[in-house]
């Protein structure tokens, strides 16, 4: 490291660099450091700012307790008051800060007093410091002030020199980050003076406890801590200006600390140690918790300890990290050369009486192989006596305590039976059979209540005097003696290999479940089924409620919701923004808004934020465990991925409809510039011919033209009287009349037409004698046999000919129009009725208007009837188009008119 | 004319061929129809005709396969018969050595006018021609003058090719490719902003009011078409 930092050191370091960059763009914090209340921060903080508007600078009073004193209300006259948010508070009206009020005024300078004060309920961070983070990363600078003994590292010092315990505190890392530090510096004498003239402001409640805080020697100590704090500060300062500039700096060699979390009470301590040693020596450090492998942290509070003191640690500014292994020293060690750690902090609790049988404990062990690494040992003044007795705690539920005194009985019972019968030199066995069994069937708890019961039951019942208590022989007590060591032993151990076996079960479970909720995502394809999952599997997991809001930024909606509560309120609404807009947590117990009901989390994948998931703890006062915690993390971890797989597939199909409207388009594009151009084509030659060169042509000639242009028009009339008819039909406005039909003159009429417009074209009709009528619209009907022969017309070579049949089949009238013709692929029979479909794609023959069907198909279904096309009929050729159209009841339809 | 000029006629519709055929004969052309790719592909071997007309949509094949198909073993012109808002098939159509197109639908005047200046192009390969005149403008490509109304033009070299690759190919169309091909060589046939930059340079020095060109004429999305030298009027 210290290598390293040296050549670093011959160039800006860019880290340095990035680091001052990234300060540019934030707002400034000035912190008004001071020693105890009274010395006089605000008041400094107040002219500064006064010069600073007198100066011209924009600056804003977001907050200052002024205590009602003349002189510091003084001096707020003349800056621009930031109005307060009345909050409603336990009946109390009480003034907060109002953040967004500030975000508002967007000041160059804002004065935020009291960095440790605790905000209102309902607010959106919780404290204070908070708010002030959000005015910097919103550009504006802050300056603000508070009391030494509300720093985080400083308030276990503070409390053991003054006796007051401090709740309001504050991170190092936050007045580390501050770009000034003020000390705000008097000499103890001269506050007292102050107090005594009564220049010092404190209210009622407080004076008693400020007799015993306000001591020379208290106000010297924190004196001591305030200038050596900033101290610190001012050499840390040092540094990152000799790095920034690229100085071959004096700085030490980087030191690394490693602080070990244990699960006892004193972790909190050793963290603070660490904490207070690493800001000492300007180093980085690491809070690293460790576990065995073998030995699965089951009790709930240990747990809780651990999770509170990384916390804690990370708030001091701590690196965290979690290790696991067999042999902790082992692993402590090694991860600590990984990290070049140069100093260790652990703590050491008055050793487990049964570590001590087994050897060594581990700060021994570190401390005897830990060679080139310094290692404090933090001790606690009182001896661990919970976690002596920690294999007692676990709760015994009613049956896991019942069972020992049965178990027991039943062991009295054989032993009586059997010393009838044997001789027995050791009943102890009996016993021992019912503590195990205890052991493994219902836990450590459960055995050793046993091997109590035990140690009483085989005293009462079988030594000598039996039925009492006492003992004759001493041999017999001390053999007594060691059945209740072995019992309690073997229980335990057994018991211990329970609830692990228990613990790993529930792990598969979890693991299990966590495989199955993936299984389930990845056969949904559609994003309401996935959200429903996700729900579902996330309240479940929480025991409570969940619910996802998609969308992006401010734009939120509503998922999935379980319990399906569609009312959010408005914190949880400003909750689930905040945590979209962020990425980070927000809502119950985190940092921002933590009086929202749910905690929402961001649902992040590789493209960005797909919206946040909501939960709602069945148990709202505690934190999740650790376990849960994971648990969920990995559930939101999936249910991003499956989401976002959702978002894609919907994309997926949306960009694939646009390509098939894209295609239908393009087919209909060249349908009608191939059907409307190649008529024009013929009359704008066949006429420009005649103009051009008419006189040189045979009279035939000219006549075959002026036959080519009638033709033609007449062919392009009646595509355009195709296209409107289907654009009338799309817009709902061809009126079907609902006449008795004579089909058979529908058809004649159809058939003749088609003769006089295709003349070479042999038509065959057939028309079955005695036709019932049909209901229907006579001119529609003609128009579509004509279409389906002009069909025929344009598919089929030349001199084929085409057959007309009409006939009753099954109470349906049926008409069939056949050709001869290439035939349609099976394929595409259905198709061939759609818009602008036409079997032979592109611009080659043969040329439909790819509609005429289509509006057969729109007619016939007006007319409650069917169309459909078969094909091929022989031998792979020949197309037949049938329509069915249902007979009319003549005789109710007579009675009806 | 003794041997008639054959002209054939490839096109599916047969409403198409049924004006085509007699004014063709009225011009005193020999037509021969076809109406499939193969067939075409058969008559241009064995009738040798002197002029392709090639309608682009055809039952059987693509029509731009007949022109790849034809220009490995002939060199007959071949005139193109396309939709106008077919921009891409046209320039496929002339890039693969089709010689120019019209665009459906057309007067018949119109097709006749392109089959005239293709016949010219052929009967003038045979005896070269040195000098061009069009409109008042006198191209000598043995001297390498350009003189407009007598007086001498100042033109870069470049300018200088391409406006001979037009003046040779005058009344017929020429690709953006094909001319940037032909002047800059093969890699710079995509730069058709250039050109267009460039041909408005050219316009300034040889075009009498360059705001309405005479001379270089823009076929839409195509590329340029050098005014037809005078129609002898057949």
């Amino acid at each position: 490291m210290a290598q390293a930092d040296s050549k670093r050191g011959e160039r800006p370091d860019p880290d340095a660099l990035l680091a001052l960059v990234h300060s540019e763009t934030r707002g400034k914090l000035k912190v008004f450091l001071g020693a105890a209340p009274g010395v006089g921060k605000t008041y400094a903080m107040l002219s500064g700012a006064k010069q600073a508007a007198r100066e011209g600078a924009d600056v804003v009073v977001g907050v200052v307790e002024t205590h009602g004193r003349a002189e510091t209300a003084a001096l707020i006259q003349g800056i621009e008051m930031l109005p307060q948010r009345n909050v409603e508070y336990r009946g109390r009206l009480i003034q907060e800060f109002d953040i967004d009020a500030a975000l508002k005024r967007r000041p160059k300078l804002i004065i935020v007093d009291e960095l440790a004060h605790t905000n209102a309920p309902e607010s959106r961070h919780p404290k204070r410091y908070q708010d002030i983070e959000e005015l910097i990363a919103a550009g504006i600078d802050v300056w603000t002030a508070m009391n030494i003994q509300h720093l985080e590292s400083l308030s276990d010092v503070v409390s053991t020199i003054t006796g007051v315990s401090v709740r309001e505190t504050v991170p190092d890392t936050v007045v580390d980050k501050a770009d000034e530090v003020v000390v705000v510096d008097i000499t103890p004498a001269e506050l007292l003076q102050r107090l005594r003239d009564g220049k010092v402001y404190l209210p009622e409640n407080a004076r008693r406890a400020a007799d015993n805080f306000f001591k020379p020697g208290n106000l010297t100590a924190l004196r001591e801590l305030a200038l050596r704090r900033t101290a610190d500060r001012v050499d840390d300062q040092m540094v990152v200006y000799l790095r920034q500039n690229a100085i071959e700096g004096p700085w030490p060699a980087a030191e690394r600390i490693l602080v070990c979390v244990g699960n006892d009470p004193l972790s909190e301590t050793v963290v603070r140690a660490g904490g207070r040693l690493a800001s000492g020596l300007n180093a980085s450090w690491i809070a690293v918790h460790l576990s065995r492998f073998d030995f699965e942290e089951t009790s709930h509070r240990a747990l809780r300890r651990i999770d509170e003191a990384m916390r804690l640690a990370e708030r001091l500014g701590a690196e965290l990290a979690r290790l696991s292994g067999r042999h902790l020293p082992d692993e402590i060690l090694r991860f600590a050369r990984r990290e070049n750690v140069t100093q260790i902090v652990i703590g050491r609790s008055a050793a487990h009486w049964f570590a001590r049988l087994r050897g060594r404990s581990l700060p021994e062990e570190i401390v005897r192989r830990a060679s080139g690494i310094a290692v404090h040992i933090v001790t606690s003044d009182e001896p661990a006596k919970k976690r002596r007795f920690s294999f007692l705690r676990p709760r015994l539920s009613a049956l896991a305590g019942a069972v020992p005194f049965l178990s027991v009985a039943v062991a009295v019972a054989v032993g009586m039976i059997a010393s009838h019968f044997l001789v027995l030199p050791n009943l102890s066995m009996i016993f021992l059979t019912a503590v195990l069994f205890c052991a493994v069937g219902y836990g450590a708890g459960s055995a050793i209540l046993a091997a109590v019961l035990s140690f009483f039951a085989y005293n009462f019942f079988f030594i000598e005097p039996i039925y009492t208590f006492t003992i004759a022989e001493p041999h017999e007590l001390f053999a007594l003696l060691i059945f209740l060591l072995v019992a309690v032993l073997t229980g335990g151990l057994a018991g211990r290999v329970r609830e692990q076996s228990d613990s790993a079960a529930r792990r598969v479970v979890a693991t299990q479940s966590l495989y199955d909720f993936s299984r389930k995502l990845s056969a949904i394809a559609k994003l309401d089924d996935v959200l429903w999952v996700v729900v579902s599997h996330v309240a479940k997991s929480v025991n409570g409620g969940a619910l996802v809001l998609l969308g992006h930024k401010e734009e939120l909606d509503l998922g999935a919701a379980l319990p399906p509560e569609d009312t959010l309120g408005p914190s949880e609404w400003a909750a689930a923004r905040w945590s979209a807009t962020r990425g980070e947590f927000a809502g119950w117990r985190t940092a921002t808004l933590p009086n929202a009901q749910f905690q929402f989390r961001p649902l992040r994948t590789s493209r960005g934020i797909l919206g946040v998931i909501g939960v709602k703890p069945g148990n709202a006062k505690e934190d999740l465990s650790a376990e849960d915690d994971r648990a969920l993390a990995a559930l939101i971890d999936q249910a991003a991925v499956a989401i976002e797989r959702t978002q894609l597939v919907d994309e997926a199909a949306k960009a694939e409809t646009a390509i098939e409207s894209e295609r239908l388009r393009g087919a209909l594009l060249s349908s009608l510039s191939h059907d409307l151009r190649t008529p024009l084509s013929a009359i704008m030659g066949a006429v420009t011919s005649l103009r051009q060169l008419g006189d040189k042509m045979p009279a035939s000639s000219r006549h075959d033209l002026l036959a080519t242009i009638e033709e033609e028009t007449a062919r392009l009339s009646r595509f355009v009287s195709n296209l409107l008819d289907m654009t009338r039909l799309e817009a709902g406005a061809v009126n079907v009349k609902r006449d008795l039909v004579d089909a058979g003159d529908a058809v004649r009429n159809a058939v003749a037409h088609a003769r006089s417009s295709f003349p070479t074209r042999p038509i065959d009709v057939a028309i079955a004698p005695d036709l019932p009528l049909v209901r229907g619209d006579a001119t529609l009907l003609e128009q579509v046999v004509f279409n389906l022969l002009d069909n025929a017309d344009k598919y089929v070579p030349l001199g084929s000919p085409t057959s007309v049949s009409l006939r009753t089949e099954g109470g349906k009238l049926m008409i069939a129009v056949t050709d001869h013709g290439p035939g349609i692929p099976k394929t595409e029979l259905e198709r061939v009725f759609e818009k602008f479909h036409r079997v032979a794609a592109g611009d080659g023959r043969p040329a439909g208007t790819g509609l005429g069907l289509s509006i057969c198909r729109g007619l016939i279904g007006a007319m409650d009837g069917t169309i459909r096309a078969e094909s091929p009929l022989v031998e792979g050729t020949g197309t037949r188009i049938v329509i069915e159209l249902p007979v009319a009841d003549a005789r109710q339809d007579r009675l009806a008119s | 004319m003794s041997t008639a000029t054959t002209v054939l006629v490839v096109d599916d519709e047969p409403q198409i061929q049924r004006f085509l055929k007699p004014s063709l004969e009225a011009a005193g052309y020999k037509p021969v129809m076809a109406a499939t790719g193969a067939e075409a592909l058969r008559l241009i071997a064995t009738r040798a005709p002197d002029v392709v007309v090639l309608d682009l949509g055809l039952p059987d094949m693509d029509g731009k396969e007949i022109i790849s198909g034809v220009r490995e073993w002939s060199q007959v012109p071949i005139i193109v018969l396309s939709a106008r808002d077919r921009e891409g098939e046209k320039i496929a159509a002339l890039d693969l050595g089709a010689d120019d197109y019209v665009s459906k639908p057309f007067g018949i005047g119109e097709l006749m006018a392109r089959i005239r200046t293709l016949l010219r192009h052929r009967s003038r390969e045979e005896g070269e021609t040195t000098v061009f005149e069009s409109g008042g403008l006198v191209i000598d490509t043995l001297a390498h003058t350009v003189t407009r109304n007598g007086e001498g033009l100042r033109l870069t070299p470049k300018e200088y090719d391409v406006l001979q690759l037009l003046v040779r190919n005058a009344g017929r169309v020429l690709t953006h490719r094909q001319i940037l091909q032909a002047v800059w060589g093969p890699a710079n046939v995509e730069d058709t902003q250039y050109l267009r930059v460039f041909v408005g340079r050219l316009r300034q020095k040889i075009e009498a009011d360059p705001g309405a060109p005479q001379l270089i004429v823009t076929e839409p999305g195509v590329g340029y078409r050098f005014k037809a030298m005078q129609d002898d009027g057949r």
